[in-house]
């Protein structure tokens, strides 16, 4: 049997082949240096053109694709603007298994801000620093807010270092707004944390069938960390110590331990059965069928609410107003609120001519008259001009909630070990929100696991374990 | 038919000595022949089972990363080591063992049960039989999501009927003692339907005469049961049982829509930590290995188990 045995031969050849064709392409585009866009726009193409963008799947994704193929076309008539959405918890893996295959059917990845370390680190998107100098009114933004959706390292928070690099510029602003219910606890919202805490348990045995809070708790995408990071930063706590890039210690020092002890013995109990696997949506459903008395959502997420045909709260837009206030956060021992919102960037591995209109589109989305448009379009500008127009604050009875905010916001770490560090907080908030674990445990094992991770920078094998 | 017996003892030889059929490329022999047809099914096999399997073992020794590039440095055994003591792949083994033994027996003692019930009855077996089969047919996402909302806590049917006769609500998917619970019924009632088949075609194989003897010598039902039905069926069921736990054993997508793991990570089996350590921190070298080290673990335990069927076969 002469044939079989050539076959086999042959299919070794062609798999020894196959293999060393992929070994030696295995490493293209291996320099992870970042690639830098022009200073200039590069000149723009004539052929029709489809600029695409990548989000995850909630109402500002679809806002921004009718807001931008109504108003970018009357500029530049050749260009369709498309969102393609995944769901959220698919949102990074969806995003960095394209930048791993150095090819991307996206021009414009929208990145949450803590994925931008790991987007920069491995070389996935362009440096605009020089683009952003030379286009942009870096002066009309409040700096935070400019730092934290393009800017790497990270500052301190609050502060923008005007010597770093840029890499994204502001899409969409956001932060948590407290939904509460003006007919079961009054017209003024709770000042500080624990007068919220008081009046949702005051609330909740007023009301049969109605929980005193609802907020994110489940175990994917941040969910669960936000809501411990939230309570952390109002009991004066803090996530790291990021010059000497300490963790242990500082998460689980005296304020972190009280954070996680108010949110797991203290608001946890307030909260309906079952809710340990909440986040956006299911929130919104609570508050919408009036099943909870205070909750915490983004507010990019929360004009849902107010449609009277989602909700059970009214008839009309202004029945639902009636019984649903929107205010900042509650202040304790200090006044922070957790960052939201998410920057625009550019691919690096896009075509040059789809780079170019990146770039251009940037220009444009971020001029006063457009960000007072997107304001209008539902969307929550970053420019200051906008955030303080009448267009922003008129478009949302939560609007005036994100302008007040901004000057208290804090974000988490953008570090190249975001993703790795997030699953670990998320984990084990989740697991001490429902009983699989004591919290001063699972604070302990969050402190000792994301530092064990930053640590692990440059050891050989084993890695992501 | 001068030499039918040659032709029988060397029927590739003869097949190749014979001259090309008229109208044939005097090129295009009967060896190119059989390469043209073989390879592309080669090709295809190579591409896309061979090679991705050959270039994982070749990353498992590497400390690779998708995101990173940059070239692969060999760390050897590295990466198998630190798996193999991980204590949190310790715990996602044993998440993963007590599903595999509580979701296949389940499945196994009630596919069998069905089975031997339907076997008994004489009309509409083949409607019941194919209503058996409609959750087989099921993509596991979308058995997932009706289950997730079924099993809700809040507006879930199945609380709502627990609460119409008095039980309080039940939290199934967020509560550690009932959430892997949660994933074993929902996989039964996906998959007890194939043991069943199988069992439904060992115990139709079942000679009548055994009973008929067994009848005449006035043996019980139970005894009949005994000695007849389970010994001829159990080699067919073990089969099915291999299978079935190979399959659990890489469970992912039921993980994935109805506890993502949770809550904390007390439903994370190997194949979902599998995920998180090639997609969250992309360390692909890692995840390679791991995934090399799970297919081994099958590997030796089928071939165990196999044997032991084997010898099953020759007692």
């Amino acid at each position: 049997m002469r044939y079989p045995k050539r076959i086999g031969r042959l299919a070794a050849a062609m798999l020894v082949a196959t293999t060393l064709a992929a070994c030696g392409g295995g490493d293209d585009g291996g320099n992870a240096s970042t690639p830098k866009a022009p200073a200039d726009i590069p000149e723009l193409t004539k052929e029709p053109l489809t600029l695409s963008f990548i989000w995850f799947d909630w109402p500002p994704a679809k806002a921004l694709e009718a807001f931008a193929n109504a108003e970018y076309t009357k500029e530049r008539s050749n260009v369709t603007v498309k969102v393609n959405v995944v769901p959220n918890a698919n949102w990074h893996d969806a995003m960095f298994t394209q930048f791993a295959a150095r090819k991307t059917d996206f021009d414009i990845p929208i990145l949450d801000s803590q994925h931008i370390g790991e987007a920069v680190t491995n070389g996935n998107i362009l440096d605009i620093t020089d683009f952003v100098k030379k286009n942009i009114d870096v002066n009309a933004y409040n700096p935070y807010l400019l730092a934290a959706y393009g800017q790497f390292p990270q500052a301190e928070t609050g502060q923008r270092d005007e010597n770093a690099s840029l890499y994204g510029l502001p899409l969409l602003g956001d932060t948590w707004t407290m939904i509460y219910r003006k007919d079961l606890i009054g017209e003024t919202p709770p000042a500080t944390w624990d007068e919220m805490i008081a009046a949702a348990q005051k609330c909740q045995t007023e009301n049969p069938g109605v929980s005193g809070l609802a907020f994110h708790q489940a175990n994917g995408s941040d969910a669960a960390a936000v809501t411990y990071n939230t309570v952390n930063g109002v009991y004066g706590g803090n996530l790291w110590d990021s010059k000497a890039r300490k963790i242990e210690g500082v998460i689980n020092d005296a304020a972190g331990q009280e954070a996680m002890d108010v949110l797991v013995n203290k608001m946890k109990p307030l909260t309906a059965a079952g809710s340990g696997n909440w986040f956006i949506d299911e929130v919104n459903a609570a508050v919408a069928q009036g099943k909870a008395c205070i909750a915490f959502n983004w507010i990019a997420a929360s004009g849902g609410l107010l449609d009277p045909e989602q909700s059970t709260l009214g008839k009309t837009r202004e029945e639902i107003l009636g019984k649903l206030g929107f205010a900042t956060l509650p202040k304790q021992k200090t006044d922070l609120v957790p960052l939201g919102g998410m920057g625009m960037h550019v691919s690096a591995y896009s075509s040059p001519e789809k780079q170019a209109e990146a770039l251009n589109f940037m220009k444009w989305f971020e001029q006063a008259d457009i960000q007072k448009k997107w304001a209008a379009a539902g969307g929550v500008p970053a420019r200051t001009d906008a955030l303080s127009s009448p267009e922003f604050l008129n478009a949302g009875p939560f609007n005036k909630v994100y302008a007040d905010s901004v000057s208290r916001m804090r974000d988490m770490w953008n570090v190249p070990e975001y993703a790795r560090l997030i699953d670990i907080e998320n984990t084990n908030v989740n697991a001490a929100l429902n009983g699989a674990k004591p919290p001063k445990d699972a604070l302990n094992d969050i402190a000792k696991e994301q530092q064990a991770v930053l640590d692990s920078a440059g050891k050989k094998g084993g890695g992501g374990l | 038919m001068s030499d039918p017996v040659s032709l029988t003892d060397h029927p590739v030889r003869e097949a190749s000595s014979t001259p090309p059929a008229p109208g044939r490329s005097r090129h295009l022999s009967d060896r190119w022949l059989t390469v043209a047809f073989i390879s592309p099914a080669l090709l295809l096999l190579l591409a896309m089972s061979v090679f991705p399997l050959l270039w994982a073992l070749y990353l498992s020794f590497t400390d690779y990363s998708a995101t990173r590039g940059g070239p692969a440095t060999f760390v050897w055994f590295e990466n198998f080591t630190a798996i193999l003591t991980s204590a949190q792949v310790h715990l996602r083994a044993f998440t993963t063992l007590l599903y595999v033994v509580g979701a296949v027996t389940l499945q196994t003692v009630l596919g069998f049960s069905i089975a031997y019930l339907i076997s008994r009855r004489v009309r509409g077996r083949g409607v019941l039989t194919t209503l058996f089969l409609v959750p087989m047919m099921l993509s596991p996402v979308v058995v997932g999501l009706f289950w997730r909302f079924m099993l809700d806590a809040q507006f879930g049917v199945i609380n709502s009927m627990l609460g119409s006769i008095g039980l309080g609500q039940v939290e199934w998917l967020t509560k550690q003692n009932t959430a892997l619970i949660s994933l074993i019924v929902v996989d039964t009632w996906q998959w007890t339907p194939f043991i069943m088949l199988i069992a439904l075609a060992g115990l139709t194989a079942v000679p009548k005469y055994l009973y008929e003897a067994a009848s005449i010598d006035r043996a019980s039902e139970w005894f009949r049961f005994r000695t007849i039905t389970l010994p001829l069926v159990w080699p067919l069921l073990l089969i099915a049982v291999l299978f079935r736990a190979i399959e659990a054993f890489r469970l992912f997508d039921l993980v994935y829509i109805l506890t993502s793991g949770g809550p904390g990570v007390s439903t994370e089996t190997l194949s979902f930590h599998v995920y998180k350590v090639a997609f969250l921190g992309f360390n692909t070298g890692t995840a390679s290995a791991y995934g090399i080290l799970m297919v081994l673990i099958v590997i030796v335990l089928a071939q165990l188990y196999m044997r032991y069927l084997n010898k099953l076969k020759e007692d």
